[in-house]
């Protein structure tokens, strides 16, 4: 009984340290609530508390920069310079001798030394929503089961939250193309932002606040009247929910959405863009506590035009991605936060017709920094003309462990769907150990 | 029998009458004239389908009772919940039946209302009234589309639920919906019944565990890439199935300006040279189980077979034969699991909990907590060929359903005591702030537009009505065990600071319903009463009364004092809440 307990809590802490009352009965057999609930109850509730303590301490937290629509790793990270397949898109040197990127990344060629660049990643899903969600999730979408994505994944796992934004918060998403907390529960569902320059949605209170915290307080002895003074247990959950919005939008840790509390010169650094201004915003967001903060950049499904289309998308990202490593290096967080680049596949390395390149999710490149990641070095090697990968294959599976190794996540914890059916963090798979020694 | 309560011997002595109208050679000849099958090994109970709805809601609840006094052994006391005071009873009805709360005036004409068939007059009256359909139609478009693979199946979600919404105001039976479902093809913009396999994109082994799940409750699709851990069922008999959904195909089309899809039968699958469509189902002539040591093989070429009944179809058979032949077999009423997972669907919905839980995970290797009463709705529902509206009539006239209602039970209670409160359905939240504030079907709700209607984003006009963008934030798929479906943050914001919101509460400002009520009477009690009435569909008690009297006392304005009380109302726990 103890060991099945055990197991449980050590999944299902969330942010309040509380398990959800589903969770807390399937972990509790009914032979257990027969011998005695109080002494269960009390095992319990310590060790929670326990395991709380030591998730908080931790203090990890990830940037996922997501390239919507399958960034060509050709004019990224992985350049052909000089082969038919590579185009007119030229290399260039960086930081770290021996290796090379493409033209349009002069400032991420600076902070080489912090970026471990993966060239082999490969899956099957050349599809833009079977391979979001599979890039999102470390799993194939089923019909039945709702994966958590990263997000939601990380956020339930590590954020163990004592601050009182979102754990996991989701800039510029496209309807919910990035996937939802899923089986985990609305609690682990990203906090949208849809223009990182204005407040986030329905956080400006209405009233003056003395009138606000009237209606609140009114609104707990209606409450409390239509129990005839007693609260049920849906008006006790609908209250904490409430307190805890209502922390949220009066905290003074709100002033993280407001980027005017920026000095022009950071905010320049950053590039006037709203990607830019989103990175800037993913910084300052885990400065105040958030977890998982995923900025997102559409605009990478280059069926035409691949060469202009992804000039003006590197001026986009090149500065705004570089400035934020080296402003993490510089305020001492870079070791705790780990930042992610990557899309849902890379693109052909013949060129089409129209000058683009298509699907390919044979070989794509993801590009990684912080977070105890080694940077300044390149996993996995594609043949001369791109096609086929020569060295050091890298799995779906074998990303999200080095993620999960980064962040000091279990990967084999097993969270339940629904349906009582234990699924695992990640299934399979073993982290890219280059990339930590 | 020692151990049950007055309450529930009036459902018995009831029930008693209706059985003894048969004599036991009758019943015999019933028995031997509908030899169908025998689901659980048992003979077939004589057919309810001519008795009328009343009585057969009474021998439901008898039913449960012995169900009930069968699965605990201990002597303690059975103890159901009164019935449910009329204001309750009717907010429900009005919410499960037709999705909205009834109107002030119709509560008190209900209140008022003497007869003593009041509440199965309200029953018909809603089972007659056409949001009975739309408010089941939004239901199980969202059972499908919140499985949906690809967002874009959503484009086909307006066409599913004017299609539903006329099953089931015409009261269409149950097994020919689904056969529609299961054979569909045809532009999915116009074609509503195309909606499942548009929201799994065509893909065989998806629409196969979409099909048995929804509509057979059976989750075989985790036999899928293995035997099942936990169930009788085979990784081959999921391939089997799926083997009748190869040949399906969704294809692009464009014409002009319209942009949409079709489901097709494709019965001479061609190659796609074009990568960019390489994943896209194209149908395949036959379905290959995957060989899970070398995916990169073709796999076992599988043949059609129906893992409940083993009736099978040869290799090369069409689509359109494929399609019919499983479409009728699962509708058959051979299939058990066909009939109960739709009444217990519609049970948990109505009484709060399943006889199955959760109520898309049934099966012969679940465990039934009422089995006598399940199968004799099954039954039933099998006997009047699959009656929709029926089911409703008769659950609605349960003392079960009809109970107050209780917090959720803790797993060592007795199940079914009382009614259990249902959080409301993203589209029952919508209506109840139009319908309290007067918004006139035009709230704003919330900022995603930017990000739905940017470019690119295709079917996102659809996406970006009012209605859509508000179930964005409240909206969750039906099918979760509902205690596990909680508030969320956004939505306590939405509700608290929406500016659109706020403006409709404004007391000051004659346009709203606020500003018209507080001048058409200077009486503070007939306005807080008609608040309530207008948000919770029920006057307020006396406490109640008293604090919002108060309230108003000591607020600068009366117009103020008004406002917050409708603010609180619309933030409480009772307004997101069916009891």
């Amino acid at each position: 009984m103890c060991v099945q307990l055990h197991h449980c809590v050590g999944v299902k802490a969330n942010r309040d340290g509380v398990l959800g009352r589903r969770d807390f009965l399937k972990g509790i057999s009914a032979s257990a609530i027969a011998g005695g609930l109080a002494g269960g109850l009390l095992h319990w509730t310590d060790l929670v508390t326990a395991q709380a303590a030591d998730l908080r301490s931790r203090g990890m937290a990830c940037i996922l920069l997501w390239m919507q629509g399958g960034p060509s790793q050709f004019e990224t990270f992985n350049p052909k310079s000089g082969t038919a397949n590579g185009g007119d898109t030229k290399a260039i040197s960086t930081a770290v001798p021996g290796i090379q990127i493409a033209e349009g990344y002069p400032e991420l060629a600076k902070q080489a030394g912090d970026v471990a660049f993966i060239r082999t990643v490969n899956s099957r899903e050349g599809a833009h929503p079977r391979a979001q969600l599979l890039m999102h999730t470390g799993y194939l979408p089923m019909a039945t089961v709702k994966y958590p994505t990263l997000g939601s994944l990380v956020a339930h796992e590590i954020a163990g939250g004592a601050g009182q934004l979102p754990s996991f918060v989701r800039i510029g998403g496209l309807r919910n193309t990035g996937g939802s907390a899923g089986f985990l529960g609305t609690e682990f569902d990203p906090f949208d932002i849809s223009n990182p320059a204005a407040p986030p949605t329905n956080t400006t209170v209405q009233t003056d606040l003395p009138r606000y915290k009237q209606r609140l307080n009114l609104l707990d002895q209606l409450e409390a009247a239509a129990g005839g003074g007693k609260m049920s247990p849906e008006s006790a959950e609908h209250k904490k929910l409430y307190e805890r919005a209502v922390k949220m939008i009066t905290s003074p840790d709100m002033k993280a959405f407001d980027l005017s509390k920026e000095s022009d010169q950071i905010r320049q650094g950053y590039g006037e863009t709203n990607f830019g201004a989103g990175c800037l915003l993913a910084r300052r967001l885990v400065e105040s506590g958030v977890t998982f903060v995923e900025v997102v950049l559409d605009g990478w499904d280059t069926h035409q035009d691949n060469f202009g289309r992804t000039t003006k998308l590197a001026e986009t990202v090149d500065k705004p991605f570089a400035t934020l490593i080296a402003d993490l290096k510089l305020r001492g967080m870079l070791d705790k936060t780990l930042v992610v680049w990557m899309g849902e596949f890379g693109r052909t390395p013949t060129i089409n017709a129209n000058a683009g390149r298509d699907h390919y999710p044979k070989a794509f490149n993801v590009a990684l920094a912080g977070g105890g990641i080694h940077g300044g070095r390149v996993v996995g090697e594609t043949d001369s003309s791109g096609v086929e990968i020569k060295d050091r294959p890298v799995a779906v599976n074998d990303l999200f462990q080095t993620f999960c190794k980064s962040l000091g996540m279990k990967a084999e914890t097993e969270n339940m769907s629904p349906i009582g059916r234990p699924i695992k963090v990640v299934d399979g798979g073993k982290p890219v150990h280059e990339l930590f020694v | 029998m020692s151990k049950l309560i007055a309450v529930v011997m009036v459902g018995s002595l009831a029930f008693a009458a209706v059985r003894s109208s048969l004599s036991a050679a009758e019943y015999n000849t019933a028995v031997k004239q509908t030899p169908l099958m025998s689901w659980t090994g048992k003979p077939k109970p004589p057919s309810l389908a001519q008795t009328d709805p009343t009585a057969v809601a009474q021998e439901v609840d008898k039913l449960l009772v012995e169900d009930l006094a069968a699965a605990d052994d201990s002597d303690k006391v059975m103890k159901f919940d009164r019935r449910a005071p009329d204001e309750v009873f009717l907010r429900r009805i009005y919410l499960d039946f037709i999705g909205r709360n009834p109107t002030p005036d119709e509560v008190t004409a209900f209140v008022l209302d003497q007869s003593s068939n009041k509440r199965g007059k309200v029953i018909d009256r809603l089972l007659d009234d056409p949001r009975f359909g739309e408010n089941w139609a939004r239901y199980w478009r969202d059972v499908i589309m919140y499985h949906r693979s690809d967002d874009r199946a959503q484009l086909a979600a307006p066409a599913l639920n004017e299609y539903l919404t006329e099953q089931f105001n015409k009261n269409a039976p149950w097994d020919g919906i689904v056969r529609s479902f299961i054979t569909a093809t045809g532009d999915v913009r116009e074609n509503g019944a195309t909606g499942l396999i548009m929201a799994q994109n065509g893909n065989a082994a998806d629409i196969t565990s979409e099909v048995s799940r929804i509509f057979m409750g059976v989750q075989i699709q985790c036999a899928n890439c293995h035997d099942h851990k936990t169930d009788r069922w085979k990784r081959e008999q999921f391939h089997q199935l799926a083997a009748f959904f190869p040949r399906i195909a969704v294809k692009p089309v464009k014409e002009d300006d319209k942009r949409s899809f079709e489901v097709i039968g494709n019965d001479r699958p061609f190659k796609i040279n074009n990568p960019k469509l390489a994943n896209r189902p194209v149908g395949s002539p036959e379905h290959f189980m995957p060989d899970l040591k070398h995916p990169e093989t073709d796999g076992t070429k599988m043949q059609p077979v129906f893992f409940l009944t083993g009736q099978r179809l040869a290799y090369g058979t069409s689509d359109a034969e494929r399609r019919d032949s499983i479409a009728k077999w699962i509708t058959s009423p051979a299939d058990e699991w066909f009939a109960k997972a739709f009444v217990n669907r519609v049970w948990a919905e109505l009484v709060g909990e399943g006889f199955y839980e959760p109520i898309d995970d049934i099966g012969p290797d679940r465990t039934c907590i009422a089995p006598k009463t399940s199968d004799c709705l099954a039954h039933e529902f099998v006997d009047s060929n699959f009656d929709v509206k029926r089911v409703y009539r008769i659950i609605a006239a349960t003392e079960a359903y009809q109970r107050d209602s209780r917090t959720r039970r803790s797993p060592n209670d007795m199940p079914f005591a009382a009614n259990c409160p249902e959080r409301l359905r993203g589209d029952e939240v919508y209506d109840a702030l139009v319908a309290a504030l007067g918004m006139n079907d035009s709230l704003p709700g919330v900022r995603l537009s930017e990000a739905m209607g940017g470019k690119g984003g295709k079917g996102a006009a659809l996406l970006r009505s009012p209605r859509n963008q508000f179930d964005q934030v409240f909206g969750f798929d039906p099918s979760t065990p509902r205690d596990e479906v909680t508030g969320s943050i956004p939505q306590a914001l939405l509700l608290m600071n929406g500016p659109q919101i706020n403006r409709a509460i404004n007391g000051n400002r004659p346009g709203t319903e606020l500003g018209q009520l507080l001048a058409s009477t200077n009486d503070n009690e007939s306005v807080a009463t008609e608040l309530y009435l207008r948000c919770l569909g029920r006057e307020p008690n006396k406490a109640e009364l008293q604090t919002c009297i108060a309230h108003v006392k000591n607020s600068q304005t009366r117009a103020a004092g008004f406002e917050d009380i409708l603010w609180a109302l619309i933030n409480s726990t009772e307004f997101l809440q069916r009891k």
